[in-house]
């Protein structure tokens, strides 16, 4: 038998968030040691997914890696606790060992309750690296569910003076969502009558149904990936929670769990069950990607708070992938990953700079903080490459995700791709205008204890940053992983 | 057609032992909570051993004094006792809620007077259980049931001092009687319409002679008879106050181990101990195959509507509550919601369900209130909002308390997830109307969510209140039994969650005993 890399990682996770709580102020060196073991083996699984997978219909040999045991296993019930991965899941679970990594060298001096705060990090990418490889239902609603727990004791516990009302709505929305989702997949195994829970199963369950329940389902499906994309009108906890959450959870919160939308609505949602992609479901998915993009720039402008905006562009970016994905071919998948990628090590930047600009001046507020730049040069310099990135400039890692994305559009539906090019401009607007009114010009409303950063911060961003530049070099990298993956799509 | 032998009595009989050991040494003098309290342990954990060696468990099976053949063998027609898996497996159950709640009880106040009566009882309640789950004649069933019936009522009233014990106690008294009459009543009418008391009989009657009206009515005074045990709405009403007057030990007996006879009752009484669908003439498929009684669809269908009328009652009442003790339960009575789906569905599969959801209830609900009970004991006071900030003071207790509650949210990765799993995804397999019980039981999972949810809100959100001078809370431990007791719940919720196959396999094929397909 192969060596089983994966439940390997898992249990590295796991194990790293059990002695982190156990560990109590050596909580960091512990998390630190585990962050460094999950990122050789998300590199070991980047090297060694060498042997491409055949084309195929969700047969089960497009999966790599893959480990099968029985868990439940009634005569009426079987679960299995099978994982595996392909070049989508290997790239976002490289972007959840980069965050990781990046999170607890930026919460190094975390004062409060250190162990703990460590060992929901920890639990965090644990769930994040299950959802993207598990391939059994219930399985994968386990790590799903499992992600949710440390996220909302994160905002409720270290996050800021409305954290609360943050936690639950955080809780409440995605905890609905996940459960139309589970009842959604479930109804596909139930009366498709999967043999067990296992996606290949699953997968052969949804073909025998009738188009309209296909579709149906889907329209489930993409709600419970939907709300945590999050998609319009469902995104009125992403703001909350986010200016809410502390640093290090609004960089797990960004960079991670948005993804699990988008991982989720590709692998159990368009290529689960593919016949029910329809054009009519296709112009669903765009319009509300439109609105997306369109309410996440436009409200992105009107923001004073740096971590507010942040969050708006979020939901505008996430927006971008959403289109991408409902293009619903090889290259709009491609562009869909490598934008999650991209987004997540960016929008994890753009929050640290925020959570810094925070310690060092004692508010975010954009309006009152002016010309920074002279008393913390570092941090100046992360937000601006951050902001740069995350407009879209060559040679920083959203710019071929971005055009890639949008050529994909242009692709499939043509002029309609003029709505989130002329957005892309506002998103220009809003960023350039914060690093205008908060970088450069006169200092201004600049507390006189403030100070540049400190080492620890200065290190988490600059991972960031060099893999802002690394991947927008060579984005290469990625998209032949993510591409070859993405073939079998329709 | 074999008789059960003496053996089988073997765990009823170290129980019963053990009871009157205890009451001898408290005459002798021997009155120390621990001793008494460890007998009482060292019985049902014994006991525990027996049954498990029965059910022929390796490493254990090598200690059954029950030939395997005896097991599920077809009881006479004049047989009073069955021996039958699932009856084992309820046996078990039963054990284990009278283990925890004895272990969580070693070290009661030493002011308190009483452990012998407390411990006795609680052993010779746990005895009337196990002769529930070896009943094959409706009669004898109902005596189990009073059995323990009578014991919990004098365990609910024995500290004497408390008023609002008594008054509980009383109120238990009445509605127990009154639900006996009823039983008793529909017992006699299930005569008349079939000419006996034995189960098996009775179980097979319907297909020959059909239901006639005196039978319909028997039926309907059993289940509402036997739903008061097991707090079925509109049976319920006096659950919540019994439960809360009660002191917090004894209402962990209560709801975590006595009232399930009530739903091993309703089992016993609609589907039979062994039940040969073949004699029928069903044609079915394993798992699929209905019980009896859905020749009668009324009866069905009355499950059908007293599972979830009981489920959403107990949960919208149970999100009104500003008390620890009555929130819990009215999420005690919900919980008998999710486990009468299995009747109403009644395949072998969903008797698997219900029968974990059962075993799983044990682990969640006597954990849930031994933590309330410890609460109790450093100063925590009866209203929710008394726990602020606890997870700050008392870490360990809160994350224990934080785990039981999420297992009977139904969170994933506890053993409350698995069991409703289960058996919502048995009612959706039996297909037709019974996915819409599914359907109400997912609705009323995630309407569950809010109550418990708000209690983890205060216990690790809200800010503690500045701690009075002298303040209990600083103080000490919550002694030793009581905090293992806790421990072991917590951890087997958490293992049962992430493992639940070997146990929940036990109990498929033990439900598949039960309701036989072939032969």
């Amino acid at each position: 038998m192969a060596f089983p890399i994966l439940s390997v990682t898992l249990l590295t996770l796991a194990a790293g968030a059990v002695l982190s709580f156990l560990a109590g102020r050596y909580a960091r060196w512990v998390a630190l040691l585990f962050s460094v073991a999950f990122l050789f083996e998300s590199l070991y699984l980047v090297v060694q997914y060498t042997s491409w997978p055949g084309t195929g219909l969700g047969g089960v040999s497009l999966f790599s890696f893959q480990e099968s045991y029985a868990w439940i296993s009634l005569p009426w019930l079987h679960i299995n606790y099978t994982v595996g991965v392909d070049g989508i899941s290997i790239v976002l679970i490289l972007l959840t060992a980069f965050l990781q990594l990046a999170t607890v060298i930026y919460s190094w001096n975390e004062e409060k309750w250190p162990a703990a705060w460590f060992g929901l990090v920890l639990l965090t990418c644990l769930g994040s690296v299950g959802v993207f490889s598990a391939l059994d239902i219930l399985l994968f609603f386990l790590f799903w569910e499992a992600v949710l727990v440390p996220m909302f004791f994160m905002i409720g516990y270290w996050g800021g003076p409305r954290r609360r009302y943050a936690a639950l709505k955080f809780f409440v929305y995605t905890h609905v969502a996940s459960v139309v989702m589970l009842v959604s997949l479930l109804s596909i195994a139930f009366y498709g009558h999967s043999t067990s829970f296992d996606y290949a199963s699953v997968y052969a369950a949804g073909l025998t149904l009738p188009q309209t329940v296909q579709i149906v389902a889907f329209l489930g499906l993409f709600f419970g990936f939907g709300v945590k994309f999050p998609i319009v009108p469902f995104h009125t906890w992403l703001p909350d929670a986010h200016v809410e959450a502390p640093t290090g959870g609004s960089v797990l919160l960004a960079g991670l769990l948005l993804k699990l939308g988008g991982y989720g609505l590709i692998r159990w949602g368009f290529l689960l069950v593919p016949h029910a992609i329809t054009p009519h479901v296709q112009w669903v998915l765009y319009a509300v990607a439109f609105a997306s993009i369109i309410w996440g720039s436009l409200v992105s402008l009107a923001q004073r708070d740096m971590k507010r905006l942040i969050a708006y562009s979020s939901i505008n970016h996430m927006g971008i992938v959403l289109l991408a994905i409902a293009v619903n071919s090889t290259v709009g998948f491609t562009a869909a990953v490598l934008l999650m990628f991209a987004h997540g090590i960016v929008s994890g930047l753009l929050f640290m700079a925020s959570g810094s600009v925070h310690h060092a001046f004692g508010t975010r507020d954009i309006a009152t903080l002016h010309g920074i730049t002279p008393t913390t040069p570092f941090l100046a310099t992360m937000i601006m490459v951050g902001s740069l990135a995350s407009l879209g400039l060559p040679a920083l890692i959203s710019f071929p995700a971005e055009f890639t994305a949008l050529l994909a559009t242009w692709d499939q539906i043509g002029y309609w791709v003029l709505i989130p090019l002329v957005m892309l401009v506002v998103t220009a607007a809003f960023y350039i205008w914060m690093m205008q009114r908060m970088l450069f010009g006169p200092p201004e409303g600049i507390p006189a204890e403030a100070h540049d950063v400190p080492w620890n911060e200065g290190a988490g961003m600059s991972v960031l940053v060099a893999l802002t530049v690394l991947y927008g070099i060579l984005p290469a990298l990625l998209v032949t992983l993510i591409a070859n993956s993405a073939v079998y799509g329709h | 057609m074999t008789g059960v032998p003496i053996s089988a009595f073997l765990p009823a009989g170290i129980l019963l032992a053990a009871a009157l050991l205890i009451f001898l040494l408290d005459v002798v003098g021997v009155r120390r909570s621990e001793a008494l309290g460890g007998i009482s342990v060292a019985a049902t954990l014994a006991a525990l051993v027996g049954v498990v060696a029965d059910l022929g468990f390796a490493p254990f099976g090598a200690l059954r004094t029950v030939p395997a053949g005896v097991v599920d063998a077809v009881p006479s027609t004049t047989a009073l006792f069955a021996f039958t898996s699932l009856g084992l497996v309820f046996q078990a159950i039963f054990l284990l809620s009278a283990f925890f709640v004895g272990l969580g009880s070693l070290s009661r106040p030493s002011d308190e007077r009483g452990a012998a009566i407390f411990f006795g009882l609680l052993l010779i309640a746990t005895t009337g259980m196990l002769l529930v789950a070896l009943s094959a004649d409706l009669f004898f069933l109902l005596l189990a049931i009073e059995v323990v019936g009578i014991s919990t009522y004098l365990m609910v009233g024995y500290t004497r001092r408390d008023g609002r014990a008594l008054e509980a106690a009383m109120k238990f008294y009445i509605i127990g009687a009154l639900s006996t009459a009823l039983s008793f009543f529909g017992a006699s009418l299930l005569f008349g319409a079939y000419g006996s008391t034995n189960l098996e009989v009775l179980s097979q009657a319907p297909g020959t002679v059909g239901y006639p009206a005196m039978a319909l009515a028997g039926y309907a005074l059993l289940i509402a008879g036997v739903g008061f045990k097991a707090t079925l709405v509109p049976f319920h009403a006096w659950a919540v106050d019994v439960y809360d007057g009660a002191p917090t030990d004894v209402t962990a007996f209560l709801s975590g181990g006595s009232k399930k006879i009530g739903i091993f009752g309703l089992f016993l009484i609609f589907v039979g101990p062994v039940t040969l669908l073949s004699t029928r003439s069903v044609t079915c498929v394993d798992s699929a195959c209905p019980v009896p009684y859905h020749f009668a669809p009324i009866l069905a269908l009355t499950f059908g509507v007293l599972a979830v009328l009981t489920m959403t009652v107990g949960n919208v009442l149970a999100l009104l509550q500003k008390e620890m003790k009555r929130m819990l339960a009215y999420s005690s009575i919900s919980q008998a919601g999710y486990m009468l789906i299995g009747i109403a569905v009644g395949t072998s599969a969903a008797f698997a369900g219900a029968t974990f959801q059962v075993f799983a209830h044990v682990f969640m609900k006597v954990g849930a209130f031994l933590v309330v009970a410890a609460a109790a004991q450093i100063g925590i006071g009866p209203l929710i909002s008394d726990w602020k900030g606890l997870g700050v003071r008392r870490p360990k207790m809160a994350v224990a308390f934080a785990l039981l509650l999420l297992s009977l949210a139904g969170i994933p990765l506890t053993v409350g997830f698995v069991s409703k799993f289960v058996l919502f995804s048995s009612a959706v397999e039996a297909q037709g109307w019974f996915v819409w019980l599914a359907v109400a039981g997912l609705l009323n999972s995630a309407l569950s969510v809010f109550y418990y949810a708000r209690v983890l809100k205060v216990m690790f959100m809200d800010a503690p209140d500045p701690e009075p001078a002298g303040s209990l809370l600083a103080a000490g431990g919550l002694g030793y039994g009581r905090a293992v007791a806790i421990g072991l719940a917590v951890v087997a919720v958490v293992l049962l969650g992430v493992y639940p196959g070997p146990v929940l396999t036990a109990i498929q094929s033990a439900a598949g005993h039960f309701v036989v397909t072939g032969a």
